[in-house]
């Protein structure tokens, strides 16, 4: 059988040597009434050639993704991905192997955690770093809780531009906890803080900005740090693109407590939406909330440096019930691929990239701004921004697929009052005549 | 060996970008001078060439499943086919995005409605979601679904039964729900205490979470009891399929009483566990539980798929997007790869193989129960002790050895599972590497009565010895720093 070394003969023979005469001797505990007593309706077994075919074929159902480039971003980005990452993580020693519990044979991973802990330490200028939860969702969502163990209080405000999904996760994850979650709403691109003040109070553990937001934009979050600070409130910080890092200011430098990231654009491929990456950034005072594994540095027997999982205690497999979060596996081997990309990438490669996405963004929406169709808004923003189309929008969507353009977000998908709203998304891999084509495209009135 | 950081040579370059095309755009008027950072991040500067190098050299400190034999119990390290991680990789897969329309993703939506279907007929479930990104996000979600199949029957329930030999998880996950834990002892046979079940379970308690096979081996012989017991005061029971592997084809915890079941791709479904994920933990449940599945699940209306809002009832979501693609791609591809006969000899050949090493060595490691066990067996190394050398000194020692060690100190609880050493060879390992590791053990096993310090010492010839975790807790260095930054 196909992954089974042993033969029947040999299997046998084991059994012999068990002390049973039969395979079915080893499984009298299973009661006969729930034994399955027919075969399992499902295809296969195929062989490997006949699987290709089958998958191919189900591939070739998608649209040619490689050559359709997405004008759509909102929390997943395809950004190009040097093959050096592909090469590493599809090292077997990476992928095959199990969760670092032994830091003898494991330094690869230890030492890999270790080395994204501090690429992240840099780009949000935080002390404390868990470099793998699931993705972006699950980030914020365990910032949260987080937030309310720290603060002991349990009212969350939250911007309305964080996107969708991630605050449909914090509502599922905080759902259980009696905790209160107050949106602040939106004004153009960014989030209206007037009301701020009114909103905060004593019990208020956290406020949760997104930033470049669900829109692009770039919120003020500095200007909000101390009013939140004053009430005794955390400021969280989520961000889905974090290639901004690259020419942002560091989290740390505007009053953030907690930065709650996904990492997918360092190195990640789209896949549909997973798996991603996850992490989280903090202060060393909060270091004993934070849940997931964190890798740190010592020596072993002889004095030489030694990688190991440290602050254990905070975990499931210690502390069980009273842990800091039930997270187990998380996505440990793009923590490879982010630490591949950004050593490669280094201090001037991510500043580029970023530089370019934001050059790039700014000059699409600089020539909608020049047509008719399009009505534009003025907010700051890195690699996506929101225009109000005139014309519409599957027309849009028919103009760009037929060119092969994977269109932008219909932003009425997720906030029902922007009809006709498009959310563009631009990174580097747009050359700048792909863009005028794009205008060209769409710009005309027919 | 060096950090990355300390190869960096200022001016260096690993990647090369196009020049800007675009001049005559100012970045100050793209982004206001308060956002805009003042100096570039400090990231190392290094060569494309240095990099490769750099994780090659990393890559050979770990220890993989192509390196040689992995017995971890509970974690069923079986093969990773490489055909999956082809397949995994297709353009057309790996550059679909998340929010495009349905008419450009038929295919992949094609791979999650099959996949849902096969998951269901192998567990007898009647409706998964795939969007949890690991065996414990499948857990969150579980327990969320019983928290809000309650909470719309009125009822407010506080308790959650769980065995003393479960995963920490499963403890962890019930108090994300909010849930008390409570704690159900196991038997001298190492099942569930029926007597200790029927004076546990009650009205105010919402089920019980049960890994069966459990985590010392065994099939719990008394599961259509324990069934009834949970049902008969109204509560769910839930199925840690951590351990499924043993049971493929040969039975199904849908017909086995079970309403909910999580499983790990990664464990059972061949799918790669990446030094601890991403894996994927689908989450299947019987006809009355699928209105509060997350949102949203994927249909076919014999033309096309498209995505389904689950409705309100739903618990909401999970993740930001579908969950993990790839992962459940790699574990399709697996299921089609074996078919019913693959599965059914694969949890076949995982039993006798977990049996064959337990009736070899436990004339030298005293087994927590001696009784057949499934995929997996528990022993102990408590004879041991009285040499001054603990469990995990035989772990380590099976290093030097070539072998990844086997799960040690779990299960834990008292007075059966001490120093626990919980061997799952897997279908994948061939008898003469079992023999290779059964005749190992027993080697150690000589060692530690002559020369007790060398087992005590181990492991000798990794790439490091036993590293100082006390002074990584106590002092802890979490990132790397300049020695010129810590002045």
């Amino acid at each position: 059988m196909k992954y089974i070394p042993n033969t029947d003969n040999e299997k046998k023979g084991m059994l012999k040597e068990i002390g049973v005469s039969s395979f079915n001797e080893l499984i009298k505990d299973i009661p006969e009434n729930i034994r399955l007593k027919r075969a399992l309706s499902i295809p296969g077994p195929f062989d490997e050639e006949e699987i290709k075919e089958r998958v191919y074929l189900i591939a070739g159902k998608n649209v040619n993704f490689f050559s359709f480039k997405p004008l759509i971003g909102a929390g997943a980005y395809r950004h190009y991905i040097p093959e050096v990452i592909k090469a590493i993580v599809s090292r077997e020693e990476f992928y095959t192997s199990y969760t670092p519990y032994q830091p003898e044979i494991s330094q690869g991973n230890l030492q890999s955690m270790f080395e994204l802990q501090t690429h992240l330490a840099k780009l949000t200028g935080m002390d404390v770093v868990v470099p793998s939860l699931y993705d972006g969702a699950s980030a914020v969502a365990e910032a949260v809780l987080m937030a309310v163990r720290i603060t002991h209080k349990n009212r969350i405000i939250v911007s309305s531009l964080v996107h969708p999904h991630y605050r449909e996760v914090i509502t599922t994850y905080t759902e259980p906890h009696d905790i209160e979650i107050i949106e602040l709403p939106f004004d153009k691109g960014c989030t209206d803080f007037s009301d701020l003040k009114n909103q905060l109070n004593a019990n208020t553990a956290a406020v949760v900005v997104q930033s470049p937001n669900f829109f692009g934009g770039i919120e003020n979050i500095a200007a909000i740090a101390s009013e939140i600070h004053d009430t005794g409130a955390l400021l969280i910080h989520s961000i889905a693109e974090s290639i901004s890092l690259g020419l942002l200011t560091a989290p740390a430098d505007m009053g953030v407590d907690i930065v709650a990231g996904e990492s997918q654009s360092f190195g990640m491929d789209l896949n549909f939406g997973g798996p991603y990456n996850g992490y989280l950034a903090t202060k060393t005072r909060f270091l004993r909330q934070l849940p997931g594994r964190i890798a740190g540095e010592t020596v072993d027997k002889n004095g030489k440096r030694a990688f190991v999982m440290t602050m254990r205690a905070r975990e499931q497999d210690i502390r069980r019930e009273k842990a800091t979060s039930n997270i187990c596996s998380n996505h440990a081997l793009n923590i490879v691929a982010a630490n591949v990309y950004l050593s490669l990438l280094g201090k001037n490669g991510l500043y580029q990239v970023a530089l370019l996405n934001t050059k790039a963004a700014h000059y699409l929406k600089r020539k909608f701004a020049e047509t008719n169709n399009f009505e534009v808004f003025e907010y700051p923003f890195f690699n996506e921004f929101v225009v109000k189309s005139k014309i519409d929008i599957s027309e849009v969507k028919n103009r760009l697929s037929r060119k092969s353009f994977i269109p932008p977000l219909r932003v009425d998908r997720f906030y029902k009052k922007c009809e006709n709203y498009l959310l563009f998304t631009v990174t580097e891999i747009f050359k700048r005549e792909e863009l005028d084509k794009i205008i060209e495209i769409l710009g005309v009135s027919r | 060996m060096k950090l990355i950081y300390e190869k960096s040579v200022e001016g260096r370059k690993g990647y090369f970008l196009r020049e800007d095309p675009y001049k005559e755009i100012s970045l100050k008027d793209c982004i206001p001078e308060y956002a805009l950072s003042r100096t570039k991040k400090e990231l190392p500067e290094v060569s494309e060439v240095d990099v490769v190098r750099h994780f090659t050299v990393l890559s050979k400190l770990n220890y993989g499943f192509d390196d040689g034999f992995y017995p971890l119990g509970s974690c069923t390290m079986k093969y990773n086919p490489k055909l999956n991680e082809h397949l995994a990789l297709l353009d057309n897969f790996i550059y679909a995005h998340p929010c495009v329309d349905e008419d450009f993703v038929q295919g992949s939506l094609q791979i999650i409605y099959e996949l849902n279907q096969y998951l269901s007929e192998i567990t007898g479930m009647d409706q998964f979601t795939l969007s949890p990104a690991a065996g414990a996000h499948g857990e969150l979600t579980g327990v969320l679904i019983m928290r809000k199949y309650f909470m719309d029957r009125g009822e407010l329930r506080h308790k959650m039964l769980i065995p003393d030999s479960a995963h920490g998880t499963n403890p962890a996950s019930a108090a994300m729900a909010d849930f008390n834990v409570v704690e159900v002892k196991s038997n001298k046979r190492g099942g569930i205490d029926l007597v200790e079940l029927h004076k546990l379970m009650d009205e105010d308690t919402v089920g019980l979470m049960l890994t069966n096979p459990n985590t010392v081996g065994l099939f719990d012989e008394n599961i259509e009891e324990i069934a009834k017991v949970v049902h008969s005061k109204g509560g769910l029971l839930y199925y840690d399929g951590a351990n499924l592997n043993a049971l493929l084809g040969i039975a199904r915890p849908g017909d086995a009483g079970f309403d909910i079941a999580h499983l790990n791709l990664h464990k059972t479904f061949s799918t790669p566990h990446g030094g601890g994920g991403p894996g994927a933990g689908p989450v299947g449940v019987k006809k009355h539980l699928v209105r509060y599945l997350p949102t949203p699940i994927v249909s076919y209306n014999g033309e096309k798929y498209f995505f389904e809002e689950v409705g309100e009832k739903s618990i909401g979501r999970l993740s930001a997007f579908f969950g993990n693609f790839s992962v459940l791609l790699k574990a399709y591809v697996w299921i089609l790869s074996m078919g019913d006969e693959g599965l059914k000899e694969t949890a076949k050949t995982s039993i006798i193989n977990a049996n064959y090493v337990m009736s070899k060595l436990k004339k030298f490691y005293k087994p927590v129960y001696d009784r057949f066990c499934m995929h997996e067996c528990v022993l102990t190394g408590r004879e041991y002790k009285k040499y001054g050398v603990k469990t995990l000194d035989i772990a380590k020692r099976l290093m030097d050895y070539g072998f990844h060690p086997p799960t040690i100190y779990f299960p834990h609880f008292e007075p059966y599972a001490e120093e626990t050493i919980m061997i799952e060879p897997t279908e994948s390992e061939s008898k003469e590497n079992i023999d290779l590791f059964i005749d190992t053990m027993i080697k150690i096993a000589e060692e530690i009565k002559a020369h007790p310090e060398i087992v005590k010492q181990a492991p000798h010839i990794t790439p490091i010895s036993r590293p100082d975790e006390v002074r990584a807790a106590r002092n802890p260095t979490l990132i790397f720093k300049e020695i010129n930054e810590n002045r």
